[in-house]
């Protein structure tokens, strides 16, 4: 989404709602950035982030009459990114255990400098995010998609809400209970490691 | 704060300065093959009258369907009383009759 200031968007949604191809397929080419970094975020495992994101578009062109105004287009395609990746997530029923034999060397060392309380090296950013991942990896769709927007996307409880549709309470207890989810996998982790 | 949302904190501090994927843009081709497949899955609805007309039809079908199993032992009964050939209406036995 580079060229948004040139890129005419309400000209090329018109054009495609009267089934021009030309125009959808530049709509997915301005689109693709946003949706695939929301894909990327959320991308559950075994799934091609191209697939899922195939799957954002192909379910924004079959709404496309809902879409009234240009200007919220890129929210809206925010929500459906969003809600396909929690469907996705919740296709995905099995939600792997996480063991100590799991973690890469670098993982493990990650674990064990953010529990003796030392900050994480820069060069361990990858495996402190893939970490992170396979904890995430066994929160239920919701709660894991509201940890990611919340504390590794950094968005507010009411961007979260316009995300998703849940209103901010629901938001804000959801959050609450993957926190002490997380926490309880967390320590069951470390405990694993000293048996 | 607990210990475990300090290193929480910490852990999920590190993971965002991982660095992204450094390419957004869409790969060759994906752009012209979704749309292709968005405007294929999207056919036109059918309309009033073939959604009309497709109802009429099952509504048919399933009449014709009770109407059978309503007489089944009527139409059973139909066939099951045909009287057999009567030997002497067989032109055969009629010839070799009038031979001997």
């Amino acid at each position: 989404m580079a060229d948004d200031q040139s890129f005419d968007l309400a000209g090329c949604l018109d054009r495609v709602r009267r089934r021009d191809q030309i125009a959808a397929r530049d709509l997915v080419g301005h689109l693709h950035p946003l949706v695939i970094r929301i894909c990327r975020a959320h991308l559950p495992s075994r799934v091609a982030e191209e697939d899922l994101a195939k799957g954002v578009f192909l379910r924004m062109f079959s709404r496309i009459d809902q879409l009234q105004c240009a200007v919220t287009s890129t929210h809206w395609v925010s929500r459906i990114a969003v809600t396909t990746c929690i469907d996705q997530l919740r296709a995905q029923k099995r939600r792997p255990e996480l063991r100590w034999a799991d973690l890469s060397e670098q993982e493990a060392q990650v674990l064990d400098s953010v529990t003796a309380g030392e900050e994480v090296a820069p060069d361990e950013a990858v495996a402190a995010k893939e970490l992170v991942q396979k904890l995430l990896e066994r929160l239920s769709p919701e709660d894991r998609m509201v940890i990611q927007l919340l504390d590794l996307e950094q968005k507010s409880v009411a961007e979260i809400s316009a995300l998703t549709g849940w209103n901010q309470t629901l938001v804000k207890v959801r959050a609450f209970r993957a926190r002490r989810k997380l926490q309880r996998f967390y320590r069951e982790l470390n405990e694993r490691e000293r048996t | 704060m607990s210990d475990f949302d300090k290193a929480w904190e910490r852990l999920a501090a590190a993971a965002r300065k991982a660095p992204g994927a450094a390419d957004d843009s869409a790969p060759f081709g994906f752009s012209t093959r979704v749309a292709a497949l968005a405007f294929e899955a999207g056919r036109p609805e059918p309309s009033a009258f073939g959604r009309l007309a497709l109802r009429a039809a099952l509504v048919a079908c399933l009449l014709a369907l009770a109407a059978v199993g309503v007489n089944y032992s009527a139409i059973k009964g139909a066939f099951a009383d045909e009287p057999p050939a009567a030997a002497g209406d067989d032109p055969v036995s009629e010839v070799v009759n009038l031979a001997s």
